[in-house]
């Protein structure tokens, strides 16, 4: 175990995602404290002190963002838990749309009590189908037991969830883009100002929250903002998801206490790296994050901080280890690939930049790369960076900017001899 | 109120202006495609980008005002910022400059030179799309030329509200399309996305390759459509730009009709009709005064006409909806106690024209009905018994409602077969060849100038209503 | 689609008032499911049971992946292509399928059997390889389970 677990705290088992399970393990008892023992004011405060950042990529303090929405406004407010992960390297929140659906209630149910919110959604991407499945029945057996509904627990709290599925969209998990999916269109994101708190779903204060930042909540709620504080480090309380892939033994979704040794975490907790090859290269939350070298993160912890400090962030926590041998050419390649089919062609850096930057490196990997690609991919990703409507742009560059940063020799290998110094290889070398 | 500052100069702003718009009306010009005043704010083209003090740069078109923001529209990293849009937007866009009709009013091009100027960056081939891709049978789609800036579909929501446009599939492949169950040529606003698109994406058909910006003139006119009367700009070669040709009309065409910004009558826009004036305007005139079709020399008819004039007991006139305030002020003045006036309609509805609705379309398909009946009354013509002389004075009347016996003096200025019935027939100049003003249905008048010179052996009413008041010459 | 205006009743009931436009998605996947993609005939009935533009509907039909306007195989193999996937031997197997199937991506079998596509992340990196055929997701691919995939798949 990667240090103190939070969410991860039971076996899993063929029926432990049922509401029978999650009340035996003690589930729905953090929303009948908040219900009969405080005010929806005390809920949101709770979150705040407790430092919860959000887990969807951009780590804002939970809190704060609830806190925008005006109790009293006469308004209808609305809750959406943004489960569209498609950050490639991401499944975490898979995890607990399908073993923990009813911790992603609960949690809705609380802050849909803090910030009185009537109606709440669970966008879900539409490639998830055993994750839809399982989250739908969950809701299904709240409504029965009553969680859902009018006069819940007995109190004048009412709350209803719909489980709404998108239809193939990365641009669908920008928060304001799952909002014009949500409202049946085209998914293009919006210009702030206003922000989604102030006008977001048809125009009404509306609240995105990653599913794993819900997930939190019930937890915080139950043992309250100093046990959660009382994990992880001080910047950055509690734990992450950590979905853990590429050229390790065992991959898959791990619980970290923030700030565990991050060299540790992939030696000893996912197994190591495949045929005991060397580390290369970490990209640590998600293609979107930029990628750190073998040399990075010899004495990193898996941390806010120390990440930001290493010039690269948690991200979605998507983690993608890559050993030696693997040519950074062609993951990047890959990488530009996704961009540009997922970029939604709204704003001018995006819609051209994207496909630019993409086209540029398959002309390398073709063997036609040119000596200024290098410095035209910087420009293209410079001028995607704080220009465009949404931050697929601005990711888009990140991924390049990151890998020229680390691993420019690569690239003028590749351009100077029309070929991979690695074979192209992206899999992992077996001998 | 909030005070802010552009490039250091303190600029006053209401609370809900965006920095945009504070600029703009302070003289401070910050580049934009997607922008409009009348629309709402998409945000996408991303060239309005600003810096602010203490915060970086962002699009000003949807930047609310902040006391005391310091804002730079200038600075090294604004002017970096712009060159690398205009790099972003002229990656696929293709060098069509030589062949487009947009050249010489197009926004890309002048953003090109006054703030980029140097060439691509991409050696990659240009993303290819659809070329002539028929949005409607007026209007023309280049999508290879198309910036997505938006404009025409957010106006066919917003303001047609034919909801007529969007966007198929999504990144560098996206391309505006019409939806599929009703064409865009039911839109009777549709030509506005013609003037609203920033680059040659979208262009008029029948304007197409008819002649170069540069060549042309606009001179400020009146759409004589309907009694909005929507202020027009009719486009004509300049006199230095005539062509050499045999054929004079071709010297005397309009070219095409564009809307004259008017924020008491029609804003921005103007209907399909306007555009169409051409139709109106450039029928077969008629040039030959007559008698009974007996071609005559202008003077001999007008003398022809003071003889029935003098002689008539009953006279009636039926005064024309599409005459100027200036010419129907002459007719009063000069003729008003001669006749017994009426104002008849020039100009039906045709068959399926929309009649009116909440944008500018007005029933009353004639420019200048409100003067008319402000001089000579609303009653219906209806001749009263022993009228003896008609003066028919423009299009509209059925000549066999006419009674049996009366003479008949008409007034026209296209060929039509009624003008060799007439006892006397004189032509008459058209809007386009004339000065003067039309009062719409709310009061409001507004001038047309004069495009052309007319024919020789036309008349302009105003002279001629004149000459029909001295009387005939047999019974000075 | 006549037949599936209850259902899409009830869904519109579940909703808040004024939802009515977050319909299309649903409705339009629905759709999908029943027919197996969704016909020209379908948009103008959606539209007169929504009463949303028709716009709206052509548009949501061409921006996301997972909605298709023409019939595909019967069968839909789509591969992610993506890092993670690559990285544990996605590309050798989407070679291998191309092969087996004579196909590239984008078309279908000449008996209708089988459509291939390649797809972005599908959220299964950690158990890479993975494809989804039709609904299900497909994962921990190796060449031999592929090859009893393609049987199953006969």
């Amino acid at each position: 175990m990667a240090g103190r677990q939070l969410l991860m705290t039971f076996p899993v088992t063929a029926t432990s995602h049922t509401l029978a399970d999650y009340r035996a393990r003690g589930g729905y008892g953090a929303l009948e404290k908040a219900l009969h023992h405080m005010t929806p004011q005390q809920v949101t405060q709770e979150v705040t002190t407790s430092g919860l950042q959000g887990r969807g990529g951009a780590s804002f303090p939970m809190g704060r963002k609830w806190a925008v929405v005006v109790p009293g406004d006469g308004q209808p407010h609305y809750l959406v838990a943004n489960a569209d992960e498609g950050e490639p390297g991401t499944f975490k929140d898979r995890w607990i749309l399908e073993k923990a659906p009813h911790l992603l209630v609960e949690g809705m149910l609380l802050a849909a009590y803090a910030l009185d919110a009537r109606h709440c959604f669970i966008y879900i991407r539409g490639e998830f189908d055993l994750p839809y499945r399982r989250m739908a029945a969950a809701v299904e057996e709240a409504y029965a037991g009553g969680y859902l509904g009018n006069r819940i627990s007995g109190t004048s709290f009412a709350c209803d969830i719909i489980v709404y599925r998108g239809a193939g969209a990365y641009v669908a998990g920008e928060a304001s883009g799952l909002l014009a999916s949500l409202e049946g269109k085209k998914s293009y994101p919006r210009n702030r100002p206003p922000r989604l708190t102030v006008k977001g779903l048809y125009q009404r204060p509306t609240v995105v929250n990653n599913v794993e930042s819900l997930a939190n909540v019930s937890g915080i709620i139950a043992h309250g903002a100093a046990a959660f504080r009382a994990v992880g480090t001080e910047k950055s309380p509690g734990t992450r998801l950590f979905s853990v892939s590429g050229h390790v033994n065992r991959p898959g979704v791990y619980e970290v206490e923030l700030g565990y040794p991050w060299r540790r975490f992939l030696d000893e907790d996912c197994g190591g790296m495949l045929a005991g090859r060397p580390l290369k290269a970490v990209v640590p939350g998600g293609v979107s994050s930029k990628v750190l070298t073998a040399a990075d993160i010899e004495n990193l912890r898996l941390s806010n901080e120390d990440l930001w400090g290493a010039g690269s962030t948690l991200g979605s926590g998507g983690m993608i280890v890559v050993a030696e041998g693997t040519c950074m050419v062609r993951l990047l390649q890959i990488m530009l690939r996704f961009y540009h089919h997922e970029s939604c062609g709204q704003c001018t850096p995006c819609r051209h930049g994207t496909g630019w930057m993409h086209r540029i490196l398959d002309r390398i990997v073709a063997g036609e790369g040119r000596p200024e690609d290098i410095e035209r991919l910087y420009y293209i990703a410079k001028y995607n960076d704080g220009t465009t409507i949404c931050g697929l742009g601005d990711a888009a560059g990140y991924a390049a900017s990151g890998m020229l940063d680390k691993f420019r020799g690569e690239f003028e290998y590749y351009i100077a001899n029309k070929r991979s110094r690695y074979e192209g290889r992206i899999e992992c070398p077996t001998s | 109120m909030p005070d802010i500052l552009i490039n250091g100069q303190t600029v006053h702003a209401r609370a809900d202006q965006t920095v945009l718009e504070v600029a703009l009306a302070n003289g401070i010009f910050v580049p934009y495609f997607c922008w409009h005043p009348q629309l709402s704010t998409a945000g996408n083209c991303r060239m309005c980008l600003v810096e602010v003090e203490g915060r970086g740069l962002d699009i000003a078109c949807n930047m609310p005002v902040s006391d005391g923001m310091h804002v730079l529209t200038d600075s090294p990293e604004v002017k970096a910022h712009r060159k690398a849009m205009l790099q972003f937007i002229t990656l696929n866009h293709p060098v069509d400059c030589g062949i487009c009709d947009k050249a010489g009013e197009c926004t890309l091009q002048d953003y090109h030179y006054t703030y980029n100027g140097e060439p691509s960056k991409s050696v990659e081939p240009k993303v290819r799309s659809t070329k002539y891709y028929n949005l409607s049978n007026r209007i023309l789609l280049d999508n290879e030329r198309c910036i997505l800036c938006l404009r025409c579909t957010r106006f066919t929501h917003e303001i047609s509200k034919s909801m007529a446009l969007g966007v198929e599939r999504r990144g560098d492949v996206s391309n505006i399309r019409p939806v599929e169950d009703r064409p865009l040529g039911e839109d009777p606003y549709s030509d506005n996305i013609i003037d609203l698109c920033p680059v040659g994406a979208l262009l008029s058909r029948q304007f197409l390759y008819k002649a170069r910006v540069w060549y042309l003139q606009p001179t400020p006119s009146v759409c004589p459509g309907c009694e909005r009367g929507c202020t027009v700009q009719i486009w004509h070669r300049k006199d230095d730009w005539r062509l050499e040709t045999l054929d004079p009309a071709q010297n005397r065409s309009i070219a095409r009709v564009t809307p004259l910004e008017n924020p008491a009558v029609n804003g921005p826009w103007i209907c399909n009709k306007g555009r169409d004036l051409a139709r109106i305007f450039e029928r077969s005139r008629a040039d030959q005064p007559m008698l009974k079709g007996r071609p005559i020399a202008l003077d001999a008819a007008i003398e022809m006409a003071r003889q029935l004039i003098g002689a008539a007991r009953r006279p009636v006139a039926l005064v024309s909806n599409w005459a100027s305030n200036e010419e129907l002020a002459a007719f009063k003045q000069y003729l008003g106690t001669v006749f017994t006036s009426f104002v008849k309609s020039d100009c039906d509805p045709e068959p399926g024209e929309r009649l009116a609705d909440d944008l500018l379309i007005r029933p009353d398909k004639n420019p200048n009905t409100a003067r008319a009946r402000e001089l000579f009354g609303d009653a219906l013509p209806t001749l009263p018994d022993g009228t003896d002389l008609v003066l028919v004075w423009g299009e509209g009347c059925d000549f066999a409602t006419l009674p049996r016996g009366a003479r008949i003096i008409f007034l026209n200025s296209y060929l039509r077969p009624e003008n060799g019935h007439a006892d006397v027939f004189v032509p008459l100049s058209i809007q386009t060849e004339r000065h003067g003003h039309y009062t719409n249905f709310e009061g409001t008048v507004s001038e047309f100038q004069q495009c052309f010179a007319k024919p020789d052996t036309v008349a302009d009413a105003e002279a001629l209503f004149k000459s029909l008041a001295t009387p005939a010459r047999a019974h000075r | 689609m006549k037949s599936l205006v209850p259902e899409f009743e009830a869904m519109r009931a579940r909703f808040p008032a004024g939802f009515t436009s977050s319909l299309v998605l649903p409705c339009l996947r629905r759709i999908q499911e029943e027919r197996g993609f969704v016909a020209d005939a379908d948009i103008e009935e959606l539209v007169a049971c929504l009463g949303v533009p028709r716009i709206q509907i052509e548009e949501a039909l061409s921006f996301y992946t997972q909605f298709r306007r023409r019939p595909i195989g019967r069968w839909h193999l789509q591969v992610c292509h993506n890092v993670s996937c690559s990285m544990r031997g996605a590309e050798t197997l989407l070679a291998n399928l191309q092969r087996k199937l004579g196909i590239a991506p984008g078309e279908t079998t000449p008996d209708g059997r089988c459509t291939l596509t390649t797809v972005e992340c599908l959220g299964s990196c950690g158990t890479a390889p993975a494809m989804m055929v039709n609904d299900r997701y497909v994962e921990n691919l190796t060449p031999q389970t592929v090859d009893a995939l393609l049987e199953e798949l006969k």
